[in-house]
Formats: C-alpha cells, structure tokens, sequence
C-alpha cells in the first residue's frame, strides 16, 4: 500500500506525526508531494493543501531530510518535472542530499513523452529511483517500455485527476494493463471506495495508492483519522496477499 | 430496399488505444476557484462520462440505441458520385456517406440518440444544450422526444430571430426553445442586464445550458469535440466500411470536414484504426484558419470556460469568426484526438475560401442533385480537388467523403453567400 500526503500538511508537527504512524498502521512505501506552481492534474483537495504548504513553508529539503531520519519505509516525492525541468540538476541533488528513495512526475510521460528517456537516466545516474506514471490514455507500447524503466512499481493512474470520481471501469481499465506488464503496478487516482480497491484488486493490482481520502480524514479527523482509514484499506488489501 | 441490419455495426470504435501518442488529459486551470472535472460528473449523465474515459477499443451500441438509429433510416446511404465523376472526367471513383438522409438532416442525431438514451437510462427527466444554427438542437429535440424526456434549447439569439423555421422544427419535436441570453440563468441575466438586447453567443448560451442543467438537476447534451461524441459518430465509418465491403471496394483518400471533429472523426477513425485507406484530410475554412493559425495548447472548448482545459490546435476560445457564411465550421479548436493525429501528420489538412466552398457545392447541386450543408461542402472541395489530382496521373484511386448534412434549412446561408460571391 502507498499513502500519499502532502510535504508539511496540515502543519509540519502533525505531517511528523503522520510519518512516524504510518509503517505500524500498514503502510509499504510512503508518497511525498512537493507543491509545483501549477498542479496540472491533481484535483481540488490536493490542490488546496499545496497551496496551503507553499505558503508556510520556506525550506521543503529540511523536512524530507528529518523524514528520512524518522522512517525506514521507502519515501517517494511526488511533483511536476514542469517545475524543474530548467534546474533538474540542483533539484536531483537536493533529492539526494535528503536521502529520499525515488521521485514520480506524473507529466513526464504525457507532456516530455519525446525526451522521457534523457530524464529517467538523469534520474537514476544519480542514484535515485524513478517511478513512472502512466495513464489508460497511454498507448499500449509506450506502457509497455515504461514498464520495463520503471523502479519499485509502476503506477497507473486511472482517472484524469487525483479525486475526483469520474465514473469508469475499473476491471477493465486494469485487465488491459495486467496482461501487458510484468512489473508491481499500483492503482490510484481517484481510489477511495472499498468496492473500487476490491475490483481492482481482483483483477490483478499489486497494490493501491490513496491520497485525496486520506486528506480528506485529516481535515475532518485530524491525523488519527487519515491513519485509522489506512488501518481499515490495509485490512482489504491484506484479504488479496 | 429495406434498412438493413446487417450493415448497421454493432459496436462503435474508440482510437484512444490506437493512438500514435499519449492523449493529453483534461485538466483544470491554474488557480481554478472550483474544478471544472468535477463538474462534469453533475452535468453529464454517468454512462456519457463513463465512455469518455474509456480505452475498450470497441464499445457495444445498447441494442435499444441500435433499434433507434435503424428507426431513423440508418445505414445512411453511400452512393457513388457517377455524375461528379463524369463532370470532372476524372478517372478516380468518388463515393460518398450521405448524413443528410437522417430526419433532422445530419450526423448530429448519431451522438443526440445515445446521450438522451444513457441520461433517460439513469432516470433524468429533462435534458438541456445549447444551439447555433440550430442543427445539434434539432436533433437533441428529437432524441429527446425519442425517449420521453422534456429538453430545453438556448438558442442563440441572433439565430433565433433569423431562423424561425429551426425553431418550429424543434418545436413540433416537443422542444422548449428559449433566445439565448435568457432570464431563466443567473449568468443570462447577467448578460441582460449589461444589454438588453444581446444577439448572443454559443459561449453564453452553453453557460446556460449547464447553468440551467446544474440548478434543476437536469443532464446535459454535448454536440461535439469530447471523445466520447467521436466515438458515437463511428457508426459513420464502421457503416462505411461495411458498405464499401459489401461492393468489394478499398478507400484510398477519406475526407471530411471539421468543426469540433466530430463528423470527420467518426467517419475516417475506424479506417485508420483498421488501416484502410492512404490518406485522410480534413478540412476547414479559411475564415476560420485552426490548421494554418492555430496553436496546439490547452484551451477551453467553450468560451465561456466552463469545461475543462484539453489539449487541441485552438484559435483561442475567444476566437471570433468574421461575419460571413456562418455554419458549424466557426468553432475555435480542433477535437484533441484529431488534434494529435494532425500533429503526428497522420492526418492531413486543407482550408477553403467561402467563394471555393460555394463553387464546388454548385457542381455537387448541378451533378448529385443534393444541396449540400455549407459545411459538407468543404468536404466536397477536397474530394473535387483530388479527383482532378488523380485526372491528371490518370489515377483510379477510390476517395470516400462524409457528406454530413443537407442545406435545405441552410438556404439564408448560400443566398447571402450567392450575393457576396457575385459581387466579387
Ligand atoms: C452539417 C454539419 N457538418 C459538420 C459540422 C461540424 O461539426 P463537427 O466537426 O463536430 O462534425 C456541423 C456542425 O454544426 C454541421 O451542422
């Protein structure tokens, strides 16, 4: 299972109390978002906490950096390679230098999809761990290569936007990508009901990713309810292992 | 000859997994104060959504869809064009899909029949759109009526009052049609308030159809661009390809002409995703130059900016077309999927002049006897241009063109137009 939450949200003491939680509640890898100016294709909850990060925090390395201190899971950031993509070195090292594990842009395939290859071994020449993110409205060869680059798991987003429950069918969005890749594929992108998991699952996932849900516990229930939700999801993946 | 159920296809085609490329996703804007995807779940019905999103390559048409496309005269016919072709004295074969045939006189009822059916599915009573000229609301009218839901049409207020007989037409289909801007929205009033007698825009009067839509918990009809209105208008080219097998003929060139890329989309994308054919051209106008001008960016594909962003060779959404023939060649963007298929030169272009459309309907008029929608005759253009192409290598290549509508309610159009070409 990978949890998604944003850097520093709600505020930096409760983002470390999340941390510290979340392997014992069930967590395999855990999914960091660094606000980029322009969220292309997240929805409205997550968008809303980049923006309230970005407003009260200056140092974002600092942060990841006593992450790492405080988990042993591995950490993945998320962000835009749109935000980075004319300073990618500085940013790769400072990934570096904050001993995160891996980083996913979800616009690398979709809006570099000539040059995505330059980026992966960029990525990796320094040692970090790449995760691709591809999307049903890949073509099948493109998903295929990416399979094959992608390290840890390759993550397929099945909904235009992070939660926002866009009506789809999910088994046969996942049937289609099963039987051409061999890699750890984890679901997300608008997951949130117990029968959505079930389904995908069933058809062959590897896992799920949850991030908008678990925003939206901690805005309703503070940091104890987003790791009771994880605590309940964990208890339906574990019926599929 | 009886409507054969045999040619009708069975299933529509969906090229996003045939696609040279990663399509573009939607999006929501920078700073968006509300996300316009998640609108779309509360004005479109859910299957509408659904099939949007969908990556099945072929999709089942709900046999209660395939029973009202056969009650509306479907297969549309295909007719070889033996006059034009002698005209030209070109020894290339010209056949075209006749759109025309259906009642409300274009392909627009082929996308108008299943949204109505998938809305009146999931209980709605009442669907709503907007309407230029008035072709895509008459036919919502009639699929509407098809199905026993109530619809609402915010006309454009200048069409309005210049072509009453649209309006009686979806009238008698049991239409509520209303001069856009109205005071039935919020956002209409507004208008109103700042001018009173507004003419009038598509962009305004598809903010009141979702408006109207959203307040009243109606649904609400799109006309075109969105992948899942191409994937309906396949049946145009899944039909085609049936028909053309029956007779034992290959296309070589597939035309048609685009607006939002609805019709040309559905016409040639089962050819491409087959294989089938060469070369493929869409064409526009040269009053409206997406292909030559445009750009390839996110944009919105209403004015009003209502929905979300695509990627899409656009003109800008407040593109305003100079007042010559108008038609539903005006609109700012090009469908992404057409889009990205332009782009990755799988698909070629043209753009034609009003005097040159004008023209080449007259030879069309004076050969085939039908007077094709303004728009079709673009389509026509090209398909006369490559026929003379292919005279002079003494080619015998097959070319295929969609004509997608008639312009019997069009007869204000090419009178204005007769008047503008004779002066010249
Ligand atoms: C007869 C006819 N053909 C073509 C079009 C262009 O639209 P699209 O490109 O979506 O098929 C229209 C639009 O109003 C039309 O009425």
């Amino acid at each position: 299972m990978v949890a998604y939450m944003t850097l520093g949200y709600p505020n930096v003491n409760d983002f470390y109390e999340f941390v510290d939680n979340v392997e014992d509640f069930g967590v395999d890898i855990l999914e960091i978002g660094i606000p980029p100016k322009y969220a292309k294709y997240d929805g409205p909850v997550i968008r809303k906490t980049y923006k309230i990060v970005s407003n009260n925090i200056r140092n974002y390395y600092e942060i990841l950096h006593e992450v790492k201190e405080r988990i042993k899971i591995p950490v993945v950031i998320l962000t835009y390679l749109e935000e980075y993509v004319d300073k990618l070195g500085d940013f790769l090292l400072k990934l570096k230098e904050s001993r995160v594990d891996g980083v996913l842009l979800p616009d690398l395939l979709i809006d570099y999809v000539d040059e995505y290859e330059k980026y992966v071994n960029l990525i990796k020449n320094e040692g970090i761990k790449t995760v691709l993110f591809t999307a049903p409205l890949m073509p099948d060869d493109l998903i295929i290569k990416a399979s094959k680059l992608t390290d840890l798991f390759l993550y397929y987003g099945v909904r235009p936007t992070t939660g926002v429950v866009i009506p789809i069918s999910i088994d046969s969005l996942i049937n289609r990508i099963r039987t051409m890749v061999q890699s750890k594929l984890i679901v997300g992108f608008g997951l949130n009901s117990i029968e959505d998991i079930k389904k995908a699952m069933s058809v062959g996932a590897d896992g799920i990713a949850v991030g908008t849900s678990l925003i939206e516990e901690v805005d309703k229930n503070g940091v104890n309810g987003a790791l009771e939700l994880i605590r309940k999801l964990r208890g339906v993946l574990d019926e599929y292992y | 000859m009886v409507n054969s159920f045999d040619i009708i296809p069975k299933y529509w085609y969906n090229i996003i997994p045939d696609l040279p490329k990663p399509l573009p996703p939607p999006r929501d804007p920078q700073d968006a104060e509300f996300s316009r995807i998640d609108l779309l779940r509360k004005i479109l019905p859910k299957e509408v959504l659904r099939q949007e999103f969908t990556i099945e390559r072929f999709v089942k048409i709900p046999d209660e869809v395939r029973d009202r496309y056969i009650n509306i005269g479907r297969p549309t016919p295909l007719i070889r064009a033996r006059r034009l072709e002698e005209y030209l004295k070109t020894p290339a074969r010209i056949y075209f899909k006749y759109e025309g045939a259906t009642p409300t006189g274009s392909h627009k009822i082929n996308t108008a029949i299943p949204q109505a059916y998938f809305a009146a599915n999931e209980g709605v009573s009442h669907v709503t759109t907007e309407t230029g000229a008035g072709q895509w609301g008459t036919a919502v009218a009639l699929a509407a009526s098809m199905y026993d839901l109530e619809s609402t049409i915010f006309m454009v207020r200048v069409s309005y009052e210049h072509k009453p007989m649209r309006r009686t037409i979806m009238e008698l289909y049991g239409a509520k049609v209303h001069a856009s801007p109205t005071d039935l929205t919020e956002f209409g009033r507004k208008i109103l308030k700042e001018n009173s007698r507004h003419p009038g825009s598509l962009g305004i009067a598809m903010s009141e159809a979702i408006e109207y839509a959203l307040e009243n918990n109606y649904r609400y009809l799109v006309g075109s661009v969105l992948d899942v209105v191409i994937l309906h208008q396949s049946i145009i080219g899944m039909e085609s390809i049936n028909q053309l097998e029956a007779i034992g003929e290959e296309p070589d060139t597939i035309i048609g002409c685009v607006g939002g890329g609805s019709n040309f989309g559905g016409f040639t994308y089962p050819f491409i995703g087959t294989k089938k054919g060469k070369k493929y051209i869409a064409v526009g106008s040269s009053e409206v130059p997406k292909f030559s001008k445009g750009k390839y960016e996110y944009d919105f594909p209403d004015s009003a900016g209502l929905l979300p962003l695509v990627k899409m060779i656009t003109l800008g959404k407040d593109f305003i077309p100079p007042p010559i023939y108008s038609g539903g060649l005006r609109y700012h963007g090009v469908a992404p999927t057409l889009s990205l298929l332009v782009k990755e030169k799988v698909i070629e272009w043209r753009e034609y002049t009003e005097e040159e459309i004008y023209n080449s309907a007259k030879i069309f008029m004076k050969t085939q006897g039908i007077i094709p929608a303004p728009e079709s005759a673009h389509a026509i253009k090209a398909a006369i241009d490559e026929a003379l192409e292919a005279k002079k290598t003494d080619d015998k290549k097959v070319i295929l063109v969609n004509v997608s509508g008639h312009g019997l309610l069009d007869l204000s159009n090419y009178e204005s137009m007769k008047n503008r070409v004779m002066k010249k």
